[in-house]
């Protein structure tokens, strides 16, 4: 068989088969023979070694048309649509929440600097012994690493979560149309393991140094000022002793 | 060998030539002739039906001195359903293997 012989025969075939795109794989053939005629081989050799053109068609046909889907798909991107209302105001409360998590960080880590240093800015920061002031100082840093890992952790969470959401939309709107479906994804954020150890070691090791130093500072006040409440003791909070 | 077991796995070894990286079909069709015995024609179907269940991606590339050729490219789910059939294949494989070889110690 020749090549053009070959060639016609399967475009037959594939006509046959109510193939509609075989301009497409009869150019993916006329390829082949391209190829393997820059290589020295005869069109008999070649064609020999394609196969029987009308069985190739009928491989083709197995594929199946791309299924067809008329008002479906609007309806689902309408519907989608709504949906999107709310999981965006999810989202930007999501958003929100990691702002004051990161401000509150913040503010824990400049207040530690102010009572290490005893600057105290718009006398915010009462008057206040060095040692207490020292472990309390203390206590406020081991706070603000612990907020900041939980930003950490909160931004991974929310990142995780817009993507499976994004995966969720592609899908349904895949689905819709009758293409391809990706695996969905899960709503947990999945750290590197070295990564994540480290985050959970340090934010245990952050929360005990919290904890210690908070309970340490209280009572250090308590003996100093020889109070039980220290803060009315020290004029804190407007308080005059 | 029997061809329905070759065709079998013959989408799994397209999606596996394809992983490395992406190639055009005659390459396809070439290597995968050369290493498993099948008529050159069939990776052609094969081809085209993993395009449209959406495992491939095709885009034309200029060649020097050529028509431009037609590549293919795995998709995002084509390496997940890749990487996912790949080891169930290997799992069955090694099951039928132990199978079999265990048959032919049997025999007195």
């Amino acid at each position: 068989m020749t090549r053009n012989e070959f060639l016609s025969k399967l475009a037959d075939e594939l006509k046959k088969n109510n193939i509609t795109d075989s301009d497409e794989i009869i150019c993916e053939y006329e390829q082949h023979f391209a190829f393997k005629m820059a290589d020295g081989y005869s069109e008999e050799e070649i064609t020999a070694k394609l196969g029987n053109p009308a069985e190739l068609a009928s491989q083709f046909e197995s594929v199946g048309e791309v299924k067809k889907s008329g008002g479906r798909k609007a309806a689902t991107i309408i519907g989608l649509c709504v949906f999107d209302i709310f999981a965006g105001a999810f989202f930007v409360l999501l958003a929100a929440w990691e702002i004051i998590m990161a401000v509150f960080s913040l503010c824990n880590a400049v207040a530690a600097v102010c009572l290490f240093s005893g600057i105290s800015p718009w006398s915010l920061i009462p008057s206040i012994p060095y040692w207490p002031s020292m472990v309390f100082g203390l206590s406020l840093s081991a706070l603000s690493v612990l907020s900041a890992v939980g930003c950490i952790y909160f931004t991974a969470f929310i990142r995780q979560l817009m993507r499976s959401y994004s995966r969720f939309h592609q899908n349904t709107i895949a689905a819709a149309s009758g293409s391809a479906v990706l695996p969905s994804l899960g709503i947990y954020p999945r750290l590197p393991a070295k990564f994540n150890r480290r985050i959970r070691s340090v934010a245990l090791f952050s929360l005990t140094l919290f904890t210690t130093c908070f309970v340490l500072g209280m009572i250090i006040s308590m003996i100093l000022s020889g109070a039980l409440e220290f803060w009315h003791a020290w004029g804190w909070f407007g308080y005059k002793s | 060998m029997n061809i329905q077991y070759k065709k079998g796995v013959l989408d799994l070894c397209v999606l596996s030539l394809l992983k490395k990286h992406d190639r055009y079909g005659y390459e396809i069709s070439e290597y995968l002739s050369n290493h498993i015995d099948i008529a050159d024609g069939t990776v052609y179907p094969i081809l085209r039906k993993l395009k449209s269940e959406g495992l491939l991606t095709t885009y034309m590339q200029e060649e020097s001195g050529g028509p431009p050729r037609k590549y293919y490219s795995l998709t995002k789910l084509g390496l997940e359903t890749y990487k996912k059939e790949r080891a169930q294949y290997l799992n069955f494989a090694k099951r039928v293997e132990i199978l079999l070889e265990d048959d032919s110690n049997d025999k007195e």
